[in-house]
Parts: structure tokens; sequence; C-alpha cells
């Protein structure tokens, strides 16, 4: 390949990919479910937690920490939920109605119009992720004290392992009232999983240990643990990982563009 | 390694005509045990505006997502510029625009900015703005999908198979659900785009689009290619023309049959209906001004592809339906 014809096949990649992306972007601001789940969500929730723990200044058990601390790394992982979420509703949808197949009769796959999709979602979940600590640190004072490299590893894998399942969801479902059935099962499942209710530190048994190792529960106690300065647990780590491998082979395995 | 672009560039120089767009040959696909296309071949030249005709559920469909490479075929081979459409399908798609039969868009793109994704993706697109106005929707622009008449999402998707600036347009089912007018424009802008040298593949079910737009038809009948003709030897094979007159004096039927092509002879009042084939009006006024007999009230039909469509359809049903079965 000529150096040439690589800048210009290169050029047309990159305007095809900006015109995917602002097309996306003015359609989820149409539909804005992601944005709406994935980011006002979580908002509402650290004002709400932040004016409990205001209001009662204890701290949670021997931590010295109050409410709003420990519900930091909760509402970042609410935030992955509610945009993987989004995902199915859209994309199935643009698979049921034909837009896909339509997209891949032109020189772009529609595999890209997913990766533009995708690229948006994450730029949702770091906008969310600076509304939780700024949030949280500046106004509601809660003493985050990261362990960057740990904090990186758990939110990467936080988000693989959440948006995977979602793209499970566009993989195994059929038709757009369907994924809204299943996306809105999996989506209170997740949070309450979460520990949003019900803390693992509270309960005890085999709940504590669901509560802990559930993909929404690993994720939460990986961040809980780095935004702390402490490493997480290996085996929430490990926990992570095997979900984000899981998902990400079952939505690729049974991955269907038409 | 071969230069993609240039490939394409190097087709478009040589005339047009020496070589065709697409070759079908032996094409067959199957749906389970259903035979959708069995053993089509056909070839299409540069510039052609090609029309394939037949019932539903014939085929036709079938057969265009194969050459756009949306389906892989069973057997067979076809060739798209020299290229396979299911090896090469990253080239063909730079140059081949396709409007499909079921496709819809997000419900709230708007038409303007669907046109200017599309746009995007091709190496040399036309102006949307101008594609919006030779399709007479630029008052649509800021319209949703979702909002759209029928006749709307057509043409939308129609601009959307042409704004690429296709070498091959494939238009499946172009004006089901136009109204007239609507339907006189769209016709108007295939005109157009023969002018350009677009080739045209036109998948229809009305003979008058075929019959008005292509320069050859290609009629498939469950999944088989029954005839491949100009719209108009199709017909005169097929189709069978009509004389209706009236004598001045009794003509017996011995004068009419002998009369060059004259198959059925009917009385009615003191009309004579003939029936059959070839220059008939021609032949039987002739052969009547012959034995001296005047002709009054002479009325002529000729066969039109609509015609041919029927006769040949309805021919072929009890063999093709025997071999879906087997």
């Amino acid at each position: 390949m000529t150096p040439n014809l690589s800048r210009v096949l290169g050029r047309r990649s990159r305007t095809r990919l900006a015109a995917l992306l602002k097309v996306q972007a003015k359609l989820s601001l149409r539909e804005p479910s992601a944005l709406g789940v994935g980011v006002g969500l979580p908002a509402i929730l650290l004002v709400v937690f932040g004016f409990i723990s205001r209001a009662v200044p204890a701290t949670v058990g021997d931590t010295g920490l109050n409410v709003i601390d420990l519900y930091i790394p909760v509402i970042m992982v609410i935030s992955f939920i509610g945009i993987a979420i989004s995902i199915p509703s859209t994309l199935v949808r643009d698979r049921e109605i034909g837009w896909l197949r339509r997209i891949s009769t032109t020189p772009v796959h529609p595999s890209q119009l997913l990766g533009a999709q995708l690229i948006l979602d994450l730029g949702l979940a770091a906008v969310a992720i600076i509304i939780a600590i700024v949030g949280g640190t500046v106004i509601f004072g809660a003493p985050l004290t990261f362990d960057i490299p740990f904090f990186i590893l758990s939110v990467v894998l936080g988000i693989a392992e959440i948006f995977s399942l979602g793209l499970v969801v566009v993989a195994l479902v059929r038709t757009q009232s369907a994924a809204g059935i299943v996306g809105g099962v999996l989506f209170f499942v997740l949070l309450f999983l979460s520990g949003l209710w019900v803390q693992p530190d509270v309960v005890g048994g085999p709940l504590q240990v669901i509560l802990l190792y559930s993909p929404s529960g690993a994720a939460v106690r990986a961040l809980l643990y780095s935004v702390f300065g402490q490493t997480p647990p290996l085996t929430e780590l490990a926990a992570l990982i095997g979900y984000t491998l899981v998902f990400a082979f079952v939505a690729v395995r049974y991955f269907r563009w038409e | 390694m071969a230069d993609p672009l240039l490939e394409i560039d190097q087709v478009s120089k040589k005339p047009r005509g020496e070589q065709p767009a697409v070759t079908v040959k032996n094409l067959v696909k199957r749906y389970g045990s259903l035979l959708a296309v069995d053993d089509v071949s056909f070839s299409i030249k540069e510039g052609e505006i090609f029309g394939i005709i037949g019932p539903n559920g014939a085929g036709k469909t079938t057969t265009v997502e194969c050459i756009s490479g949306l389906r892989t075929p069973d057997s067979g081979s076809i060739s798209v510029y020299g290229l396979s459409p299911q090896h090469d399908r990253d080239k063909i798609r730079e140059f081949v625009g396709v409007q499909l039969q079921e496709s819809s868009l997000p419900p709230r793109l708007r038409v303007g900015e669907a046109l200017e994704l599309f746009a995007s993706f091709y190496p040399t697109p036309l102006d949307p703005q101008e594609m919006l106005e030779s399709l007479g929707i630029t008052q649509i622009e800021r319209v949703a999908f979702k909002n759209l008449s029928g006749g709307q999402k057509q043409r939308l998707s129609i601009a959307l198979a042409l704004v690429g600036n296709p070498k091959i347009a494939i238009l499946d089912e172009l004006t089901t659900g136009l109204d007239p007018e609507a339907r006189r424009d769209t016709w108007a802008l295939i005109e157009r785009m023969r002018e350009r040298g677009v080739t045209v593949i036109l998948v229809t079910h009305f003979m008058d689009e075929a019959e008005t737009l292509c320069d050859r038809v290609a009629l498939i009948n469950r999944g088989a290619l029954t005839v491949l003709d100009t719209p108009e030897a199709i017909a005169a094979k097929a189709g069978v023309n009509r004389v209706r007159f009236t004598p001045s004096q009794s003509v017996d039927d011995e004068t009419l049959d002998a009369v060059d092509g004259v198959q059925v002879i009917e009385r009615k009042g003191r009309y004579v209906t003939v029936t059959g084939t070839g220059d008939l009006a021609a032949s039987l006024l002739n052969a009547l001004a012959a034995k001296g007999i005047q002709v009054s009230e002479l009325e002529a039909r000729s066969g039109n592809l609509d015609d041919a469509f029927i006769k040949l359809t309805k021919d072929t049903t009890p063999i093709a339906s025997e071999e879906v079965q087997v």
C-alpha cells in the first residue's frame, strides 16, 4: 500500500468515524435513556446520599467513613449499569428495523456504528465518574485517597465487564420489546447486587458472598478499595476478569448484525 | 499491494458496453428445503437499466441480494466488474448503491442527517443538498424518519442508495407505496441516472414500470429465469394481439384463418374479434381489402408486458411447483 493511499484511507475512515459519532451523539440526545440513567440517576443518588450523610454524620461501623464515602463506588457502578442497559435498547432496535443491514450495504460495516456508540458511552461513563468523584469530595467532603493504578484497573475492568453484559443482551435478544424487558429486569438485579439497597457488610451467609462476588458487587468492591488507597483483594479482581471474559465470549459468539 | 481505488478507476475508463457490469452464472440459493433461486444466469451491460420482474416470492430479491453481497449463493458465480460480491465485498460496496425492500432508519434520525451520514461513507459522493432537490424533498430535510409519509420514506431510501454516486444501483421495489405523481418523479430520476451512465438493476412487480424504464427485463418465476429480452420483444413473443372490426359484408372463417398469425376468431353482433400474433391488423386489412371487404370501427390492441407476464408466469406454474416439492 502506498503511503499516499494509506493517508487517503486513513483520512476517510476518520471522516466516517466523525460522521458516525456525530449522528449517534445526536440520536443519544434525542433518546436520552443512557444520559438519564447513566449520568442523571447517579447524580441524583450522589445528592441524596450526600445529604443523608450530612444529616446523620455517624461513621459506618468502625471504618471511620460515613454513608456517602461508601456509596461513591456504588454510584459509579450504577452509572456503568445504566449506560450498559441502554446499549441493547437502541442496538436491538437498529438491527430489528433493518438499519444495521442497510448500513452493511455501504462501505461501512455496522461494527463501526457500534464502535462509535461505545466511544460515546465511554465518554458518558467518564462524565459520571468525574461527577461522582468531584461531587463526592468537593461538595460532600469524602476523604478519597486513590491508589491510581488500581483505580484505573478497577474502572477499566468494571466498564468492560458491565458493557459486555449489555452486549450479551444485544446478542441473545431478538426484538426491541424483549430487549426492554430483559434490560429492565437486569437493571434492577444489578442495582441490588451492587449494594444500593443492602450493603454486603450488614448481611451474612450466602447473600453476603453473592453480593461480594456478583458482577456489579465485585466491581463495587474493587473500586471501593482503590478509591481509599488500598489494593483490591485478588478474589474480587479475579471475579471481575472472569465475568468480563465470559460475557465478552458469549457476546462475540452469538452476536448477529441482521 | 493492489490499489483498490485505482482499480475502480481503470474499470470506469473502459468504454461503455465493452464489458458486462454484472455477470451471474448458474446461481443457486436455497433456504432450507425451499429452492429460492434455481440455476439463474444473465449478464448486465454497463449503463443498462436492467429489470427483474416476477411474482411475489419468485426469487427476485434473493437474486439481487446475492449480487450486492448480502447473501452468499449456494452455488454458481457472480462477477461485478470482475469482482466477487462475496470475496471482494469491501471493494464492491464502494461503487454499488443498494435500496433494500424492507429497511427503516432510526426513528429520530432526520432526512438531511441520514443523507450526510451516507455521503460521508463514500469516496466521491453526490451533494446531499442537490439530491434532496432532485427528489423534490428539500422541505423535509429536518423531518425525523418516524414522521415521514410512506412516499417520503421511499424517496429517502432511493436518495440513500444514490448519494454515494454509485456505478451500479440496485433498487428493490422502487415505487411501491408511492402515489402516481411520485412514481413519475422517481422514474424521471432513473432516466437521469441512465444519462449519467449508471447501471441500474430494478426489481419490480409493476409491468408499466419495467416497460417504461428498462432496456432489458428478466422474468423470474419460481426461482427460474423464464425469459430475458427487451420489454417489447417479451410482449411480442408472448403477447397476444387483438383486432376488433365491423366488416362491410359478411366474411367467412376460412378467409380469416388464412391470414398469417390468426389464432382465434370470435363474432359478437356486428363485431368480429380476431386474436393472434404478429402484425395482425395490417395482415387482416390487406386480406380483406383483396376480397373487396371494407372495415369500419377498427380497434387494435397490442399485447403488453402485463399480458406477457401473466401468460408466462401461468404457463410455467405446474412444472415449477413440482420442482419445488422435490
